[in-house]
Order: C-alpha cells, then structure tokens, then sequence
C-alpha cells in the first residue's frame, strides 16, 4: 500500500534554546526541550515529552576496569548500553530512582548535540510511543531556523538508513508557527515569528515561506527569566515561601495568575483600590516536610509579563522591549516585505500564552509605526501621503505547540507529499538533499497566482490585459513598477528621497 | 529496548485522561495508525462526554483468510466476553473502518483497579480482535482435543495482504510458520541472519525447554496446497514447533539481545498449561505481532550498528590527528601558551573559514 495513504508523523523536537536553565533546575529543562509528536491532521500531539535520554553507562564503566583480553565482556556490555534506556518523563524518573543511568540531553541551543541520543530518541518515540511502522509513514520533523545544513544532512541519513522512512520532510520551526494560522486566516506565509521559549526569545521575519536569516533577531528574556523576576519580587516583599520550593512556586504563579496590564500606573492604581478583587492566594506544600504554607500573589501578577515590555525593571543588561526589538527587525528585512511582516506577526512558544499579552504587543508595535509614519509625513511637508500601515498580531489558542500545529497542517495537504524527499531521491543523490526542503511547490499554488498573475502574463505578452504594441506592455508593466515601488517607500523613511524618486519616476513615464 | 506492549499507548492515555475529567464535556477526534496498518478514530463529542466512539480498521485480508463481516472469525465473541456491558457494537460501523464500538464510560466499575485493568483491555482492542481466531484454536490445544470442522491449514492476517500459517490437526501441539517479507534489500539480509541466529540460539543451554524452532528458505512442506502468492518470501520462513511453549522463546529474544546469562530463570515447562489464563493472551499477542517484532530489532541493531560506525570514525580521526606532523603541534602549543592579538586581516581569514 503506498504511504501516501497514510498520514505523515509530525515530530517537533523543541527548539530547546535554554542551555542555561540546566543550571537552575531539572525540571525547568523539561519544559522548555519537550518533543510533540503525532499524526498529522490531528488538532493536538499524541505525546508531548521531554527531550531527554537515560542511558545506563554502569556497563561501560566495569568494562573500562577489565583487561583487554576479556573482549567478549566488553562486547556484550557495549551491547547492554545500547539497549537500557529510557526517554522522556520516564528518562527523568529512572534517573530520579536509581544512580544507574545518565541523563543525556540530545538537543543543546536548538542543535543535535548527540546524534547516538537522538537516534535512540526518533527509535522510541517511533516503535515505543508512536507504535507505527516507520516504513508506512512520512515523516516531518523540525529545526531551527540556525541549523547547519549539515545537521539535516545527518537527520536525512539517521531518517533513511536506519528507519527506511519513504519520504521526509525538514522543516523551520517558525515556518511552520506561520503555517499555524493557515486555517484561521488565507494561507499567509509572509510574517514575523516571535517565539518566546523558556531560556530566549527569538524574532524570525518569515517571506514566502523562507526565513529572512540576516534579519533574526534574539532577546536574552524569555519565559525563565519572567520566572526568576517574580521570585524576586516575591521574596523582597517578605513572603514566607520556603526558600527550595520559591522556584516552582513562582513557575506556578506565572503560570496560572500572570497578565498583561495596559498600563503599569492604572494597573497599581487598581489593584490599591481592590486589593480583594486582584490579590489572589497562593497555597503550596513545603517540599521537605509536607506542611502546607500560603502566601500573596499581587503586583507580580503583572509585572512578571512586564519584563518583555520595560525590561529596565529587571535587568540592567538588556532594556530594549520587545516590540521594539521586532519593529528593529522588520525594518532590518528586505523592504518589499515590510508591510506584509507587519501585518502578520504570529506569536508562538509557552510564553506568550498571557492574557492580553498580543493585543499589548500589537499596540506598543502600533505606536512605534505611527510615530515614524508621522514623522516622515511632516518630513514630507504634506507632499504625499503615507498609506497607514497595518500592524496586526495574530494570537491563537493553540499557541504552546502551534509548531507542531502548523506541521500537522502542511503534512495533511496532498502537496506536502509531493515537496518531501522520497527514499529513492535520497539513494540516487546521497545525504545532500536534505540541505533545502522544497516550500513553493504548494504555496504558490494559494498565494502567488491571486496577486501577481495579472502582471506577469502582460510582460510575457499571455493571456493578461491586451496590449496594442509592444511600448504600451512595458508602459503598463512599468507603471505597475513604480506603484509597487511607491508603496514600499511608504517603509522606508527616506524623507526627500522619496520625494526625488516619485519625481524621477514620473519623469520617465512621461 | 521494548517488548512491545498489547496496549496502545496512546488510547490508554487518552482513555484514563476521559475517565478522569468525565464531567468535563469535551470535543475529541483523533484517528492514527499503528504498525501493520492498523488505524484508530476516537471520537467523543461536547453532547455525551461519557460516551466514546472507538473504530478500528484492520489490514487488508488476503484471498486465504477467512473474515466474517470486515471481521475475523471468533471476533464479534471476543469483544463480547471480553468487555461485557461497557461496550455496545454499532452496525454498520464507520465509514473505511472494521469495526465502531460504543464505549459507556459511566458504566466502568467503581473499583480502581479493576477499572483499569479494563481500560487496559480496551487500549489492546487490536489484540482482541485480531487474534481471536488464534485463540480460539490454542483453547483447543490447552483441553487437547482438535477444533471440529477446521481446515488442515489455517492462515490468520498479520499484516496488510499477508498472513501466517496454522496447522492446527494435533491434539498435542500446533505448529505456526511466518512467511517473513521485507521491503528493503539491507533489512532482508539482517532479518534472515537474526532468524538464522535465533534459530542457531535454541541449542545453548538454558533454551532446551523453548519449543522446536526451524528456519528455512523454501516454504516447509506442512504449506502444501497454500497459493503461490502466500508463500512468496524474501526472509524466509520460520516454524515454531510447538506452540505450548512458544512464550517461553520471546523472553528469549530479548534475552538474546540483552542477558545471556538470565536465561537460566526459565524453569522447566509443564504441558498445556500453559496456554490457560494469562499465558494464552501473552501467546496470542506474541504470535500476532512476530512480524512487527523482527522488523523491530532489525530497525534496532541498524541503529546500533551506526552508534558503532560513528565511534569507529571519531577514533579514525582521533588517531589521524594524533599523526599530524610535529611541527603542527607545537604551533598549536604556541597558541595556547598565550593570548594572541590578531591582526585585523588574519581574524577576517579566520571568521571566513
């Protein structure tokens, strides 16, 4: 039966940014590096799992000890290794029960670090939680967008050797975050991902379905560092949270209290006036001797999401907000694709998940839009006008995998099928395949023929409006130019330039 | 390494997580599939949040099986024993599926253990339905007397458009052979080898009481009067003896590959026994998932051989550094003694590379 019949088997991996929560604790790290996996066309993951393998190297330690000569035991020891482990959370309970087995993390920084891990890895989550034949299905994977092609080349190899799959398909992680929207909105594969994990924060303007690289952008906050803050606050106002459990319980708060307020001022103001209406209880169990304890959660509720909006009131470090930072990153892409980056920014990633935190985002970018537009208005003189731009931030419920969402999107459409690499592609011209994965095939399909059909069959003479002459085409063609050029000005503040422009293009129309 | 497990795990999931949040009024639909194209919809909607309709589709049968209704012979009586009143069988079933059953959650028992025990037995339906044939013929075996009105040669579904054979005409044991097909040339030629091996291992003390064990190229002569198309196998084929004590031969193949000395725990085998209880639904799901087993372990030891490959070329390289001319090294040493300020041109040089 062909696989095609099948649906694909999404796999999301995390991008698992936060090395350095490695250090605060374990379990941060499982939060931040957890694998979604499923079939596509499903709405959510079969499992969502943390990225972490238990290995049992007490095998290879007593070889070690043994003399050369005993090979046999070496052998078989190495053998043993290979075959006792575990992943996921029951990786991080075994390890948590016996001293007997190492955990290994085979993703570090979003790059496979550990390819013996990762295989052993794809090798459970497919026969072992999955239960599915690896030859029957599809398979599409993520990376991040800074992943070196050589690393695909690696996964394309693991993929075909050693699991047959018939046909595999590399995707970017904040591509597939913008495919998320696809059913919510038209099909719009041009915007800005603002993925906020646990350990960083990264801006990745997207167009026509390919990451802008030069324009990426990262913050050192993100969702751990929201934590840390309201530990913070908690622990100077004075309330009695055991000292090894102020950690989770801040993790907690942030996750079930937090919000985003509109206004620091109003938002103190209000929660002075009704202390009972905004200052919840927090009831936790100390961890060591089982007693309860409760303590206030108040202004914390809204200054923890604060850190990405004024972050001067956490770290002296870093004090650029976070819309300022994608404005920054727009304005760095090419400029044709500005405004379509504008008007789709898609949050993705666990920390976004606070209430109102888009429309906040959406009007601090607005702001920052409009007094630049302004700005070159009167720069201008009132000379010409600047369309307003349209800045739009897109917000979905299922924002906390809306990676693996998108995934499970793109697998289920019949093009998808089409742009994987199949087994047989892969053994005629080796691992390099894997470097570029085909995305227009079907994006062209929805987006382009709408917008630029009608101007690209007049240049070639086809079917579009009907030219007497030649002069008349490339006088249509090159009005429709100098448009689509004045509306890029409108991006750029170029003040007189732009003036000058207009005037040398009317000039050579005329 | 796993044993594969009768249960799906992931409708176990999703059952426990329903049972335990049953006045939460959710909607669910899932479908997915598992390895010899067995596919799952579970679909529960916001009216009736305690009840759950669960489809199963089944491989294609091939021309020499026999199925009643979408479904193999025994199954409809399977269910029916197996699960009693929580589970209603919806006539027609689902469209592109085999069988719809209608699961009451609000008739589960109220005992915890019991409860999940059953919804243990709900998650390993595929076990249920697809080896009810089989267990219909070892309960014969385990009383010794032969099935009236049973064929010489009993063929029973595994994978899609393949099936496995039975000789059920003894009284005292039955013998199973497994044509076994892979789709790739290099998963053929591991296949055949770890059969052979495993063949091989029976002989090795510890493993006298596994039962009989052959392998062989050809179709054994037990298959006359089987099609042609049954009986095309690129793995060969493999015929396990006796059946009563085939339990004891799959601890074995993990045991091949993990302890060689714990073979030792398995005792000495008492007769039909042991296809009675527990053992008999062990036997079953060993015996029907032979093939998802193998394909398994060959899938296993690629990986592994790969581990290997890779460690083999990090000490090749390892040891071509180590034979690096000297006059490489002390410049390196050179290097490390202090810091040194690049020039502007050499760090350029040195980004770029």
């Amino acid at each position: 039966m062909d696989p095609t019949s099948r649906p694909a088997v999404v796999i999301d991996n995390g991008t698992g940014y936060g090395l350095s929560s490695i250090i605060v604790t374990e379990i941060v790290v499982a939060h931040n590096l957890y694998t979604k996996m499923g079939f596509a066309g499903n709405v959510e993951p079969c499992f969502i799992q943390p990225t972490v393998v238990a290995v049992n190297e007490s095998f290879l330690n007593q070889s070690r000890s043994s003399s050369k000569a005993n090979w046999l035991a070496q052998y078989s020891a190495g053998v043993m290794a290979d075959l006792d482990f575990f992943i996921g959370d029951e990786a991080l309970a075994r390890s948590r029960a016996s001293n007997t087995y190492n955990l290994t993390y085979p993703i570090r920084h979003g790059q496979v670090d550990n390819w013996d891990a990762m295989e052993r890895y794809w090798q459970q989550c497919i026969f072992n939680y999955l239960r599915c034949d690896p030859e029957d299905h599809y398979f599409l994977l993520t990376e991040s967008p800074l992943t070196a092609p050589e690393s695909r080349e690696y996964t394309g190899e693991i993929m075909f050797e050693t699991f047959n799959v018939p046909g595999l398909y590399i995707a970017v992680n904040s591509v597939l975050a913008l495919a998320a929207g696809y059913t919510t909105s038209k099909c719009e594969m041009t915007g800005v991902v603002v993925d906020v994990g646990d350990g960083a924060t990264h801006v990745v303007p997207v167009a026509d379905g390919y990451v802008i690289g030069s324009s990426i952008k990262s913050i050192p906050i993100a969702g751990k560092d929201v934590t840390l803050f309201i530990q913070q606050l908690m622990r100077e106002r004075g309330e009695k949270i055991p000292p090894e459990d102020s950690f989770e319980a801040a993790r907690k708060v942030k996750e079930m209290y937090c919000y985003t307020c509109s206004d620091i001022v109003k938002e103190f103001n209000k929660h002075d006036k009704e202390p009972a209406k905004y200052i919840k209880q927090w009831r936790g169990i100390r961890p060591k001797t089982g007693a309860p304890y409760s303590c206030d959660i108040g202004y914390e509720r809204f200054l923890g999401p604060e850190v990405f909006f004024s972050p001067e009131i956490y770290s002296s470090d870093f004090t650029t907000p976070l819309p300022a930072v994608i404005d920054k990153c727009i304005q760095s892409a090419p400029i044709d694709t500005r405004r379509a980056l504008y008007k789709n920014i898609v949050l993705s990633g666990g920390s976004t998940m606070f209430k109102d935190f888009h429309r906040r985002l959406q009007r601090d970018l607005k702001k920052i839009v409009d007094a630049r537009v302004l700005a070159s208005d009167a720069r201008l003189g009132g000379e010409v006008k600047a369309q307003p731009v349209e800045v739009n931030v897109v917000s979905h419920p299922i924002q906390r995998f809306a990676v693996w969402f998108g995934g499970s999107v793109l697998a289920s459409t019949p093009e998808f099928f089409a742009a994987c690499h199949t087994k047989a592609e892969y053994e005629e011209y080796g691992a390099s395949i894997c470097r570029t994965n085909p995305w227009v095939t079907w994006y062209f399909h929805f987006h382009h023929e709408h917008q630029f059909s009608s101007l690209v069959p007049s240049v070639l003479g086809g079917k579009g409006r009907p030219h007497s002459s030649p002069e008349n085409a490339v006088k249509f063609v090159a009005s429709r130019l100098c448009q689509h050029l004045m509306e890029q000005m409108e991006y750029q503040i170029v003040g007189k330039k732009s003036a000058e422009l207009n005037c040398i293009f009317s000039v050579q129309l005329t | 390494m796993i044993l594969l497990q009768s249960h799906s795990r992931f409708l176990l999931q999703t059952l426990l997580n329903r049972v335990q949040n049953l006045e939460k009024s959710v909607e669910l639909d899932y479908h997915w599939v598992e390895f010899d194209d067995v596919r799952y919809h579970v679909q529960v909607s916001m009216k009736n949040p305690h009840i759950l309709l669960l489809s199963v589709s089944l491989p294609t049968p091939p021309l020499e099986t026999v199925f009643l209704g979408g479904l193999p012979f025994g199954a409809i009586e399977a269910i029916k024993s197996a699960y009693g009143v929580i589970v209603q069988i919806l006539d027609p079933p689902r469209d592109g599926f085999n069988l719809t059953l209608k699961l009451n959650l609000s008739k589960l028992p109220p005992d915890e253990e019991y409860r999940h025990a059953l919804l243990v037995k709900v998650a390993s339906v595929r076990e249920v339905v697809l080896g009810a044939p089989l267990r219909v013929i070892l309960k014969y075996l385990a009383s010794r007397t032969i099935a009236p009105d049973i064929d010489r040669l009993v063929a029973l579904v595994h994978r899609p458009n393949e099936s496995f054979f039975l000789l059920p005409q003894q009284a005292e044991k039955v013998t199973v052979v497994f044509p076994m097909r892979f789709k790739d040339s290099i998963d053929t030629v591991l296949a055949t080898s770890f059969l052979q091996e495993f063949v091989e291992s029976r002989r090795t003390a510890g493993l006298n009481n596994a039962p009989p064990c052959l392998w062989s190229h050809s179709p054994p002569l037990e298959l006359k009067g089987a099609t042609d198309d049954a009986l095309s196998a690129n793995a060969g084929f493999v015929t396990f003896g006796n059946i009563t004590r085939l339990e004891f031969l799959f601890p074995f193949l993990v045991m091949l590959l993990i302890l060689q000395t714990r073979l030792c725990v398995m005792n000495a085998v008492i007769f039909p026994r042991h296809v009675e209880g527990k053992k008999l639904d062990r036997t079953v799901w060993n015996l029907s998932t032979f093939h998802a087993y193998v394909n398994y372990h060959v899938k296993c030891s690629e990986g592994f051989m790969h581990t290997r490959m890779r460690r083999r070329v990090e000490s090749l390289i390892q040891a071509l550094n180590r034979a690096k001319p000297d006059q490489e090294k002390t410049k390196k040493a050179a290097h490390t003694r202090s810091f040194k300020r690049l020039s502007l041109k050499e760090s350029r040089t040195n980004s770029n590379s």
